[in-house]
């Protein structure tokens, strides 16, 4: 189904794919609940955080939505520029899709897609496409909750679901987790142009103002520390362990 | 009587400026860019829009980055290269904006100068065993002059009377900068304060960022969206809007989505015809012109003189000294980080506002003698930067398992794109006839052609470098006041050797030498103004000419030296601008 949508559209495709059927633009109404709690265990949020978490984002029905980029046209790969409007500027730029040309079309096909065996698809050898990473993991974390806890994915217990994202010898939940936690990043911290970071919950509780074209910062702002909140030994100690888990964890 | 026609393979820094010096001249430029064009309005009458924005998402995606599933890179060792396998890594090894105004579309336009010495290395320093050191056959007095020029055309913001004397000695200039400074990042002061303290000098970082309206494009306002993201007000200069879009009003002609897959050489193979390229609908087509400028940046020049062999040029186009394609060099990139207790917000800015040169070199003596090398040298120090959102996440998450309440707990609290800063050495890369640019026997792109496949190994030479330097960028990052906590880093996303401090030569995207330039035509693949010396108007105009890398952001070099040989050319060739005035 090709829609030419108007503008600020996103919003809208995201309420019409809920009122229907339930099923999303690529996903089905399981496969969406599915990535659901797949994403809420990614970043949470209540009762597990205080603050807004996947769940609250949209960050599933965004990457749902960049799963089907090509049934909207032009496909919701790009978002336009220069302006969003959030720091001035008249109209939301961020909103008009920046339309891909042949070749940009083709890299996205065969990103989402997959090269599904065609040569001519294949310039960096075979690529499964994101489609089928999602297909497969969703129905290989059902497979995995329903083997050791007797529920599917989306019913199992938080700790339970952990256990199995977590679970680093697994390689067809780990090529899943990589693909999908990627995309939640963007969806919980990208422009909520997006589809995700809905009423900017990725962005107002760490106290960041997003993007501040064509406003930007005054002088002062620049040069001179924020308020806010200090860290001190607690953070020191992350800090420490995080960069020694990097030191560790490279191949 | 017409003058002598042009035609320039790729549109970003190189190709730019040979395109507005030709065209200007009155030559007819026809410029070939295998990208989009991104920039609404380039080469109309006012000035140039933009559709980036600060979208962390889109510059993630290959908007203007080529997409490696597309044209991806093959990459392997020395080692891999010496046991005959084949490769060992396909997708992208530094590539760089695949778009019309190349790299600097999302540079962050840090413009030093190359020093004295690095176009002397030979001669002042002597051979690097196991490396292949040669002197540039022009020194930095000749390439002065262009330097003003390039700076004045693209609007550089700096200060000489804060620059060291070391430096000016190295580097001497003969004017103030056209612009001011920016508003110093707090961070800058940070660890300006603190390289003070042990007796360095940071300095306002030269850039081609307005600090003020220059040449009809707005002031930065520091928005933070610099390094890697294309500016969404035009507030920093580059190949498109501050060369090309002048360009294209002299009348150049610009076609985007034009890939060049073969340089047309004529019969005696001595003179080009022109070139051979695929359209934007994928058709074939031919261009002739009497003049053929090469400026793919380093690894496609490489590519496409490879592609062009024939039988009067068997191993490439121009290659009879065997150098093409050799002595490819990267920069590499050391971090120090530093986690400080207040918000020092080091992702707003222009990616840093300051710089150091205490750390170029070189080092002689014991340091240098443990590591059997007669010297070392470093690199100019980019300080004060931080990470965006996105990038936070993405580096907590990259650890296995990094998500999670403890994740969520690390954005919110230990929030390093707040307080952390980081120090970040760019250093110099010693050339080697063995990291080098050749065609893949079986990989094709998405135009069917044979796949860069780039071999590449750091030398003694880098290894010693990074890891003396990185002590002491830890000590400039524990000397800074505020810092609670210091550590090494690379950059994010590369493999390397654990513990080196030396990562990431493959995303650092400083790309030289695959053509370097010489007097002596035997070892050598350009002459002095980087014209393939066996042709005769064929010439190169971006970094494949450098014979060293220097511990410097290249960029500028590229431009002073296209404009150097695109003046020779319009004067050679009975053009007009020969009085090296500056003329907008």
């Amino acid at each position: 189904m090709l829609a030419l949508a108007p503008p600020a559209r996103v919003r809208s495709l995201l309420e019409a794919a809920r009122a229907a059927t339930g099923d999303g633009r690529f996903l089905t109404k399981h496969e969406l609940a599915t990535l659901r709690a797949a994403t809420a265990r990614f970043v949470p949020g209540p009762p597990y955080d205080p603050d807004p978490g996947a769940l609250q984002a949209g960050v599933a029905e965004a990457i749902d939505l960049m799963l089907g980029a090509f049934r909207v046209r032009p496909p919701l790969i790009h978002a336009g520029g220069p302006f969003s409007g959030r720091a001035g500027g008249r109209r939301d730029d961020f909103a008009h899709f920046v339309p891909l040309d042949r070749l940009a079309t083709l890299g996205w096909r065969i990103r989402l897609e997959g090269s599904r065996g065609m040569r001519s698809r294949e310039f960096a050898g075979p690529v499964v496409g994101l489609q089928e990473i999602y297909r497969k993991g969703l129905a290989h974390l059902d497979e995995r909750s329903r083997s050791a806890y007797g529920v599917d994915f989306a019913a199992a217990p938080p700790p339970a679901q952990d256990a199995i994202l977590s679970d680093q010898s697994d390689s067809d939940t780990q090529e899943f987790v990589g693909a999908a936690l990627a995309n939640t990043l963007e969806a919980m911290y990208g422009a909520p142009e997006y589809g995700g970071n809905r009423k900017l919950v990725g962005w107002t509780p760490n106290r960041w103002l997003g993007d501040r074209q064509p406003a930007g910062f005054s002088p002062a702002q620049v040069s001179s520390p924020d308020p806010g909140p200090r860290v001190g030994p607690a953070a020191a100690a992350l800090f420490s362990a995080w960069l020694a888990a990097r030191e560790k964890g490279r191949p | 009587m017409s003058k002598p026609s042009v035609i320039v393979v790729g549109s970003g820094a190189g190709g730019s400026v040979a395109a507005w010096v030709l065209a200007r001249a009155g030559h007819p430029v026809l410029i070939l860019e295998k990208g989009r064009n991104l920039l609404p309005g380039l080469g109309h009458r006012g000035r140039p829009g933009s559709r980036f924005g600060n979208d962390e998402v889109k510059s993630g995606r290959f908007f203007e980055n080529q997409d490696p599933l597309l044209e991806p890179r093959a990459q392997r060792s020395q080692a891999e290269a010496e046991q005959g396998v084949a490769h060992s890594f396909v997708g992208d090894v530094n590539d760089l904006p695949t778009t019309v105004g190349g790299g600097t579309i999302h540079w962050d336009a840090k413009t030093p100068r190359f020093w004295r010495h690095d176009f002397k290395g030979l001669s002042m320093f002597g051979p690097v065993p196991g490396a292949n050191v040669a002197d540039w056959p022009l020194a930095y007095d000749e390439l002065a002059p262009y330097y003003d020029r390039i700076e004045r055309r693209l609007g550089v913001q700096g200060d000489v009377h804060r620059m060291p004397a070391s430096t000016l000695a190295q580097a001497p200039r003969r004017h103030q900068f056209p612009m001011p400074p920016n508003p110093p990042m707090y961070a800058g002061l940070l660890f300006a304060e603190g390289a003070r303290k042990l007796g360095y000098t940071a300095y306002p970082f030269p850039m081609a960022v307005n600090s003020r309206k220059y040449d009809g494009r707005p002031a930065c306002n520091s928005c933070g969206f610099c390094s890697g993201f294309g500016c969404p007000i035009n507030a920093r200069g580059g190949a498109a809007v501050s060369f090309l879009h002048r360009a294209l009003l002299h009348g150049a002609e610009l076609r985007p989505r034009s890939f060049v897959y073969r340089v047309d050489v004529g019969r005696r193979g001595h003179r080009a015809r022109g070139v051979s390229y695929l359209d934007a609908h994928g058709r074939r087509r031919k261009a002739r012109a009497d003049i053929v400028i090469l400026a793919g940046s380093a690894i496609e020049t490489a590519r496409l003189l490879l592609m062009s062999s024939s039988a009067a040029h068997p191993h490439g186009l121009g290659n009879r000294s065997r150098q093409l394609g050799r002595n490819l060099m990267f920069h590499y990139f050391t971090l120090g980080v530093a986690l400080f207790r207040e918000n020092i917000h080091a992702w707003r800015g222009p990616s840093t506002t300051h710089t150091m040169d205490d750390f170029v070199g070189p080092v002689t003596g014991p340091d240098a003698r443990a590591a059997g090398l007669p010297y070392f040298k470093g690199g100019i120090c980019e300080v004060g930067a931080s990470v965006l959102l996105l990038q936070e996440a993405q580096l907590y998450t990259a650890l296995p398992n990094g998500w999670g309440t403890q994740f969520k707990a690390e954005m919110r609290d230990l929030a390093l794109r707040e307080h952390l800063g980081a120090i970040q050495l760019v250093g110099e890369d010693m050339p080697q006839k063995a990291n080098r640019v050749d065609l893949h026997p079986r990989l094709r792109d998405v135009y069917g052609f044979p796949i860069p496949r780039i071999t590449y190994s750091p030398h003694q030479f880098e290894m010693t470098a990074s890891r003396y330097y990185a002590q002491k960028l830890i000590e400039v990052c524990q000397a800074a006041p505020g810092s609670i906590s210091a550590g090494l880093t690379a950059v994010p996303l590369v493999p390397g050797g654990p513990g080196s401090g030396l990562e990431g030569p493959n995303s650092t995207a400083h790309i030289m030498g695959t053509a370097r330039m010489g007097n002596d035509a035997r070892r050598s693949v350009t002459d002095r103004f980087g014209r393939l010396h066996e042709l005769e108007n064929v010439y190169i105009g971006d970094g494949s000419v450098f014979t060293s890398s220097g511990g410097f952001n290249p960029t500028l070099t590229i431009m002073a030296l296209s404009l150097r040989m695109a003046e020779h050319l319009a004067g050679a060739r009975g053009g007009g601008v020969t009085d090296g005035r500056h003329r907008p």
